[in-house]
């Protein structure tokens, strides 16, 4: 009798196997064999545009938003215009995020996974904003944004930003996945946030 | 470059009065670049498959071929240091670096008489023990260690894990070159392949260029029909490439040579067995080929 076979799956298993041999760069990401479950919305790769310089004042985006989600009698400060010691700039980034967004349980990774910013305290959320943003990385380019549903209105969007210090990844919980429009301008702001101060 | 005299850190008695003559260069050398750190985690879904056996003997057979090796307990267990050491509980190690950003690399590393065969011992950190931390906690240190390796000049480093591919042992998978996973040829153990494919799916995503070396089948009863199908029905299931061709047999010497705290191959009668490692690590020198131009995952 065989020992082993009719224990397990082997077609499946097989599969499992011929993937696992592949060079990575030739396969797809697969949902399930990520480990994700029905929730995934998916890597949202269409959404991931190039940072333009961002012009002085807040973009249109910002305004519109601004004039449709939150109070017009209380307009946020721009962070990209706010200068001041690093872990003050960020926390003006977050009450912007906060404000423009709805976005809560904000948190900021650098290149090597290591919390740089925290209000969400959740270990789980980082490390599932660390997967998500390298598996999206594609040879030659750079890491889009995704997004995951993490619970009935709730979604998990990690967007990875390359600043002067590096590639550091945003996580932030918002209600719905934001619009490209949305990850541009966070991408223009946090890079600039973490820009070195310039001086004059 | 003689470690010893740049680290003060004890170097390993036995070793030092066993491996003297393999020093001497007369084994070919081993073809894994030189230009980078190559890291190979020695990880399996189960426990008990021989992963300490395959680590310690794997390196000592890299090491003699003349490939600067560091072999890295990653076991809370601490199973390569009680293996080669005596004194690994009062070393420092793999964990307390993890725990203690303030730890440098020097600190850690315990040369031996062979010139290219050093260790890193588990270390003290005891909460550890008990598997505390989940995965991704150590990931960004695990990440600083192998940089730390590949700035020091080693060709090489085998991590032997903890069983299990969570924890700390995650972050070790989610950040070197390279895995191989023994596996003992039982029909139980080969029951769990699927989970372990399973769970290297997940990992890969976290580290899309692991390179999947294979499965080593270990502890092979030749006179043992339940242990020679098992091996074979382990063939049958993979990938050919899958699948190591070398065997590493059940065989008393390992005990011997653990008991003693050798390697096999420094063993009065270990040659034989050590033909089985130097086998093996010429079939991993052979699955690097291809990659020789690529960079280190995270070193």
């Amino acid at each position: 009798m065989d020992p082993v076979n009719p224990w397990l799956d082997p077609v499946e298993v097989r599969r499992l196997a011929d993937r696992l041999m592949r060079p990575n760069r030739e396969l797809g990401v697969s949902v399930a064999d990520a480990g994700f479950d029905e929730g995934f919305v998916g890597f949202a790769r269409d959404q991931t545009i190039p940072p333009e310089p961002l012009p002085p004042s807040p973009t249109p985006f910002v305004r519109e938003v601004a004039a449709t989600s939150v109070p017009p009698s209380s307009p946020p400060e721009n962070p990209v215009i706010a200068r001041g010691p690093f872990l003050d700039r960020i926390v003006r980034f977050r009450d912007w995020m906060h404000h423009n967004f709805t976005a809560t349980g904000i948190f900021i990774l650098d290149r090597e996974g290591a919390v740089i910013f925290d209000e969400s305290n959740h270990g789980r959320l980082h490390f599932l904003a660390r997967s998500l943003a390298l598996a999206s990385r594609r040879p030659g380019a750079s890491a889009g944004n995704v997004h995951v549903k993490i619970g009935a209105g709730a979604t998990l969007e990690v967007i990875p930003v390359e600043t002067a210090y590096g590639c550091l990844v945003l996580g932030a919980v918002v209600s719905d996945s934001l619009p490209p429009a949305a990850v541009v301008v966070v991408m223009e702001a946090l890079a600039l946030v973490a820009a070195p101060p310039v001086e004059g | 470059m003689r470690r010893e005299e740049d680290h003060n850190v004890p170097r390993h008695p036995h070793l030092e009065e066993k491996t003297s003559d393999v020093a001497s260069g007369s084994y070919r050398p081993a073809t894994i670049p030189k230009h980078r750190v190559i890291s190979i985690a020695v990880s399996s879904q189960k426990g008990g498959v021989g992963k300490t056996t395959v680590s310690i003997n794997l390196a000592h057979s890299f090491a003699r071929a003349g490939v600067k090796t560091l072999l890295v307990d990653a076991d809370p267990q601490g199973s390569v240091g009680l293996s080669l050491t005596r004194q690994s509980r009062l070393l420092t190690g793999f964990y307390d670096y993890l725990a203690d950003p303030g730890i440098p690399l020097d600190r850690l590393i315990v040369p031996t008489r062979l010139e290219t065969f050093s260790l890193v011992a588990s270390g003290q950190a005891s909460d550890y023990e008990a598997g505390g931390g989940g995965m991704g906690t150590h990931l960004a240190r695990v990440r600083a260690f192998l940089r730390s390796i590949a700035a020091r000049g080693f060709d090489l480093c085998l991590i032997d894990t903890a069983a299990g591919l969570f924890g700390v042992t995650g972050d070790v998978i989610a950040s070197v070159d390279a895995i191989m996973i023994p596996q003992q040829a039982e029909p139980l153990g080969i029951r769990s392949v699927p989970k372990l494919l399973e769970g290297l799916s997940r990992l890969r995503v976290v580290n899309p260029r692991l390179n999947v070396l294979g499965v080593c089948l270990t502890m092979v009863q030749n006179d043992l029909a339940e242990s020679t199908e098992a091996a074979a029905s382990l063939r049958q299931l993979l990938p050919q490439e899958m699948v190591f061709q070398t065997q590493i047999p059940r065989d008393g010497l390992f005990v011997r040579a653990s008991a003693r705290g050798l390697p096999i191959g420094v063993l009065e009668d270990g040659a034989g067995a050590q033909v089985v490692f130097d086998s093996l690590r010429a079939e991993i020198e052979a699955k690097f080929e291809p990659s020789y131009g690529q960079q280190a995952a995270y070193g």
